[in-house]
């Protein structure tokens, strides 16, 4: 890689160990990927704020970045923590791991990481612009911030992403190069499906784009209009069910305003066709479990948001969810204050659902609750629930997922 | 019966050199809520190797599935001197390379991985050969069978 006398003189240790230690690292990390040399970022965004994800390893690490006086160069926010700060008790966190990550929080704060609590931080605090270079992880924040947003990052690790917010820049390679973010797999809608494309389609096309995509580019054609909620549900359960860290969508994402010009005018190294079947298919394969009482319903993955809250509180104006069944929203801070503003808070909460904010189904310690049946509209929260969780997970739209925390019960697909 | 001393050339990803056991996987595998960081045993019930320790192990695996809280879970394994000893792949993902570079900087560990076996030397390779690995070089070499 082609250093910069700056970028040596760090290397030398001349700017401290904790940029010496964070630049050997992306340095090391360009090599193996045969960067050519170091682009400046517009921001970070780290998930190892999460005790879950962190553990011991990462308090150790940030202590040590603490102590030897770290601080990042640009803006850097942070992923969910693993409870919800003022709630945690409720949840029935073990006040020893609240504590842990109190611990992960004070760390990053000296460290001057804005404390966002946020899998969506592109929507308020951290907001990229077309072609800009960043630094993030979070896999559904980076194939938002690539395909949605038209900004260029690669699906950094935990503790890479720190690496880059405390030298301001990463190698580059792989989707920080226009050569890389073309379109290698075309997914073709068929017409029926594309005419009468409904709102919980978007999750199960993701899982089925991720699953047949592995870490190549996507293309699909043939979605008509998408709400920003909609790309946001898609690109999450992409990101988890494949690698997928970039998508083409054409008509609709920035750098697919052609067929042509999504695959930077090469053809497609494989079609594959999507009908009513695949649908269909892939939602039963994202429901593990059986029709029955349900548990716990959880929406809101990733962090809902303000027109989410208000769908939410409409479905559930003047009802009350069923005895014994907990249905819990994920949103961030923000998020939770404006729809506390509009009142969508005050009906959520006399429905008998919860608020869990700063924080995710997938990150918190759900074990003293002995859920059995879970239900969610989040593709990526279908993902990962068998282990997280530990328990039988069912895939519904969210009129379904309200639903059966009003009645108890749900229909697998 | 194979004889012992058999060489297999892959790319290096992450420097280092250990003789050690083998542990082999036909599947692609994940660290995250695929290993116990406790006790480097495989966790994961949907994986031919659940229930098998990766401590000290030469782990080769086809191709990662790697979320990127990964280092979270393998930075714990190595601080608990749980994690595997090297790592080989078919094709090594970022993510798992990223870790080997952070156990290096951070807990003063190295994990050499070496990458771009092809279908034949993954044949070669069988659980409880012994093997040692250079992950600067990429050279893998059969030292005896198990």
């Amino acid at each position: 890689m082609q250093l910069t006398d700056e970028e040596r003189r760090i290397l030398d240790g001349a700017c401290g160990e904790p940029q010496r230690i964070a630049l050997g690292v992306l340095v090391k990390l360009g090599d193996a990927y045969g960067a050519d040399r170091m682009v400046e970022i517009a921001s970070a965004h780290i998930v190892g704020s999460s005790y879950q994800i962190a553990g011991e390893a990462g308090i150790e690490i940030y202590s040590q970045l603490v102590e030897q006086g770290a601080r990042v160069k640009v803006r850097t926010t942070s992923d969910p923590g693993s409870i919800d700060f003022a709630r945690w008790r409720e949840f029935k966190t073990p006040a020893a791991y609240a504590e842990r990550q109190i611990k992960i929080a004070e760390l990053l704060g000296r460290m001057g990481v804005i404390p966002t609590w946020t899998c969506t931080p592109y929507t308020t605090f951290n907001v990229p612009r077309f072609g800009e270079d960043l630094g993030w992880s979070e896999s559904s924040a980076v194939v938002f911030a690539n395909s949605v947003l038209g900004a260029r990052t690669n699906r950094l690790a935990a503790y890479i992403d720190v690496c880059a917010a405390l030298v301001g820049s990463v190698p580059r390679f792989g989707l920080h190069l226009a050569e890389c973010r073309r379109g290698e797999v075309l997914f073709d809608l068929a017409p029926d499906l594309s005419e009468n494309f409904e709102d919980h389609f978007f999750p199960v096309l993701g899982f089925f784009v991720g699953q047949r995509t592995g870490d190549r580019v996507p293309v699909i054609t043939g979605i008509r209009r998408a709400t920003f909620d909609q790309l946001k549900a898609f690109g999450a359960a992409a990101a988890a069910s494949g690698s997928v860290a970039l998508y083409h969508m054409v008509g609709i994402t920035p750098e697919a305003r052609t067929l042509e010009e999504a695959f930077g005018a090469r053809p497609p190294v494989e079609r594959i066709a999507v009908g009513r079947r695949e649908i269909v298919f892939t939602m039963q394969q994202m429901s593990k479990g059986e029709s029955g009482a349900v548990d716990v319903v959880g929406v809101g993955c990733p962090h809902a948001s303000i027109d989410q809250m208000r769908r939410y509180a409409t479905l559930l104006q003047g009802k009350r969810i069923h005895a014994g069944i907990e249905l819990w929203i994920c949103a961030n801070t923000v998020v939770e204050d404006m729809a506390r503003k509009m009142g969508y808070v005050e009906t959520i909460e006399q429905a008998g659902a919860k608020l869990m904010v700063g924080t995710c189904h997938n990150d918190c310690p759900l074990g003293a609750w002995g859920f059995h049946r879970l239900v969610t509209d989040s593709g990526k929260f279908a993902y990962y629930t068998p282990t997280t969780v530990g328990a039988e997970c069912i895939f519904a739209s969210t009129e379904a997922c309200i639903e059966a925390a009003l009645t108890g019960r749900v229909e697998r697909p | 019966m194979s004889s012992p001393h058999v060489m297999l050339q892959g790319k290096g990803c992450a420097p280092g050199d250990f003789e050690g056991e083998v542990v082999v996987s036909q599947q692609p595998f994940g660290f995250w809520q695929g290993i116990d960081p406790q006790t480097g045993m495989v966790i994961d019930k949907r994986h031919d190797l659940c229930g098998t320790s990766l401590k000290g192990k030469v782990f080769f695996f086809p191709y990662g599935r790697g979320s990127t809280g990964t280092p979270g879970i393998f930075l714990e394994a190595v601080r608990n001197g749980c994690a595997p000893a090297a790592i080989v792949n078919m094709k090594s993902e970022p993510m798992i390379v990223m870790c080997a570079l952070l156990a290096e900087a951070f807990f003063n560990v190295r994990i050499p991985i070496v990458d771009g076996l092809d279908g034949n030397s993954r044949a070669v390779l069988r659980t409880g050969d012994r093997v040692r690995v250079n992950g600067t070089t990429g050279a893998i070499e059969v030292i005896s069978r198990g």
